[in-house]
């Protein structure tokens, strides 16, 4: 069986929640989305999808949080072998500028996006973060190809050697 | 493990025991262990069990083992004479290794200082903005690099450069299928037109050198390239009958920079020299399996290409290469390919359809199996008929190894026939029914054009 590759958001608002999960269908032919409203659910969820070969490609994560809040939820993904790949992103309004730093330097933030969003910017800072991974995490990046950057898919076929004559 | 993986393993260790409990009639004892190796390694291949390369490395292991001098088993008074296990495990610095190595030194070079993309953009230029033309120009290019390069890396890389153009037409517009599929033809047959194109080239050319033919760098493609031409243009014919472009013009921007550094440099100048010193062969002389030492030479010492560069070739192809080369070299000697041959009754047929047959099965198998793999399995049978004077002399030989190599070459029509195949379905833009279709039309008239050659081409300059 091929992993498969998660996208998961983590809102407590649900208008928020079918906003996001709204403007990214396009991907959900070749991602699974998963949805949470408090970390701790989110943990949960982590823990299912990390315990057998599946991965998770991308994080969406609201700031403030019932319970735990965001940034301290990625910083523990970071801390786990399983989630340190997976690409971490914010979306919020209210975080502030300590916490944000923090993101930054201890869970490796690729992404800040400021609420309200644009659902092209979303889209493709969704895409630009799935090619990265896929091309880093994944043996083969062809079944891919179509809805991520193909271009960069095709590059990276190009320079790595990893599909060579047979 | 998937079923069909389990399927090979038992159906492979089955097949392995066979001639080991089974006595064949005029087959020695070490005939039996090789057609042991012959068909686990087919039966591996074919449902790749395991990795292909791994197989080809478990073939030269046990030929180490169960046939050489040195191996476990006693051969003395028998006729065999057991021949040292360097001859297996020499296969991987063959002559034919070290020029696919300074092929893919040169290769990776290339992309390494973005050469093939530059060189692509320049030589793009002067076919215009009809989409027409543009196929054409996609076509040409794309077949001129994989001829010196990876048909797989080839392709990729003309992707990238086809992104933008498909960026510019209408989603609708046929244009799209017939550019995404002139990319993985003409790589596949650009790889025909010299020894290097393709690994299944290497295999046919080691198994011909053992029978002591030279065969010049210039010389195969005197004896390839014309049908690469030729089949290129009717490709392109057929993709534009197929889905002829709607749009008139589609305005190419091919903005590009050279890599200028001193090691840019020696790589252009280093590429330049190899191709000219490879092409001219039979004016100097010297073999090009040592001009292909130049390259790696010359780039390594002028650290143009490093150490990381180096651990980055493509060693499993290499390894894929030996295991066929060292396969046909255990059929040889223990007799096994003579017997084989000899157990069918080749005399019912004419000579054209025994070359007929040989280039049908070739590019059937390879449809569904690897090229190399293909080539590896039927040249040992190809020469043994050679040899036993059934397609008589070493032209025949010479032909039979070619209507091999380059009908193993022209199997397009699935995604899984070829890498650049399957890159080219991926991209969402090619659907599987249209690979079929203009794949399938592409190996007929290659096979009947294959079969033309043998009789009026080959035939007069051999």
């Amino acid at each position: 069986m091929k992993p498969k590759i998660y996208i998961l958001i983590v809102e407590d608002e649900p208008e928020v929640l079918d906003s996001i999960v709204r403007d990214i269908t396009e991907f959900e032919e070749h991602f699974e989305v998963e949805m949470a409203d408090t970390a701790e659910e989110a943990e949960e969820i982590i823990n299912e999808i990390t315990e057998g070969e599946n991965l998770i490609g991308l994080i969406l994560c609201d700031h403030v949080l019932p319970g735990k809040n965001g940034v301290e939820l990625l910083i523990e993904m970071q801390q786990n072998e399983k989630t340190k790949p997976t690409k971490k992103v914010l979306i919020t309004g209210q975080a502030g500028l300590e916490e944000t730093v923090k993101a930054v330097n201890e869970a490796d933030l690729k992404h800040y996006i400021a609420k309200p969003w644009k659902k092209s910017e979303l889209v493709k800072i969704t895409r630009n973060l799935l090619t990265d991974f896929v091309i880093n995490q994944v043996k083969d990046p062809l079944p891919y190809m179509q809805i991520l950057d193909m271009e960069k898919i095709a590059d990276h076929l190009r320079t790595s050697g990893g599909m060579t004559d047979q | 493990m998937s079923k069909t993986k389990l399927t090979g393993l038992i159906l492979g260790i089955v097949g392995f025991c066979i001639p080991l409990i089974i006595q064949f009639p005029g087959l020695s004892l070490p005939g039996h262990l090789a057609m042991s190796i012959f068909i686990l390694a087919a039966v591996f291949w074919m449902f790749e069990t395991i990795p292909i390369y791994s197989t080809s490395i478990l073939v030269i292991f046990l030929e180490v083992v169960l046939l050489s001098a040195e191996g476990f088993i006693n051969f003395s008074g028998m006729e065999y004479s057991p021949v040292p296990y360097q001859t297996f495990i020499a296969t991987l610095a063959d002559p034919i290794i070290i020029l696919f190595l300074g092929g893919f030194v040169l290769a990776d070079a290339a992309v390494k200082y973005n050469f093939d993309k530059n060189m692509t953009r320049i030589l793009l230029k002067p076919f215009g903005q009809d989409p027409k033309y543009i196929i054409l120009g996609l076509m040409a290019v794309t077949a001129v690099l994989s001829a010196f390069m990876s048909n797989t890396a080839t392709t990729a890389m003309m992707i990238t450069v086809v992104i933008p153009i498909l960026a510019k037409t209408e989603m609708t517009d046929p244009a799209r299928v017939s550019i995404a599929l002139s990319i993985p033809f003409a790589a596949n047959i650009g790889g025909v037109a010299t020894p290097i194109g393709t690994p299944p080239n290497a295999v046919v050319i080691a198994a011909l050198n053992q029978q002591g033919m030279n065969i010049e760098f210039g010389s195969w493609m005197l004896y390839a390239a014309p049908l690469a031409v030729g089949m290129l243009f009717f490709a392109w014919f057929l993709l534009l009958k197929l889905h002829p472009p709607a749009t008139k013009v589609i305005p190419l921007d091919l903005k590009g920079k050279w890599t200028q550094s001193p090691k840019a440099y020696t790589l252009y100048v280093v590429f330049g020299l190899t191709v000219i010193l490879w092409i001219t062969e039979s004016l100097h002389g010297i073999r090009s399996s040592i001009v292909a030492l130049l390259p790696v030479a010359v780039l390594t010492l002028t650290n143009t290409f490093e150490k990381e560069d180096i651990r980055k070739l493509p060693w499993e192809v290499l390894w894929l290469i030996a295991g066929g080369i060292s396969l046909g070299i255990a059929m040889k000697e223990t007799g096994l390919a003579d017997w084989l041959v000899g157990s069918i009754a080749w005399d019912q047929m004419s000579y054209l359809m025994l070359l007929a047959v040989f280039g049908i099965v070739a590019l059937m198998l390879s449809n569904f199996l690897s090229n190399t793999v293909t080539a590896s399995l039927m040249i040992p049978l190809g020469i043994s008929l050679a040899t036993s004077g059934i397609v008589g002399g070493p032209a025949g030989m010479m032909i039979i190894g070619l209507v091999i190599a380059l009908s193993t070459s022209f199997a397009m029509v699935l995604p899984i026939s070829t890498p650049p195949n399957a890159i080219a379905v991926s991209t969402g833009v090619v659907k599987t029914k249209d690979m079929i279709v203009a794949g399938t039309i592409i190996g007929v008239v290659a096979m009947g054009i294959i079969i033309l050659m043998t009789r009026f081409y080959w035939h007069y300059i051999l």
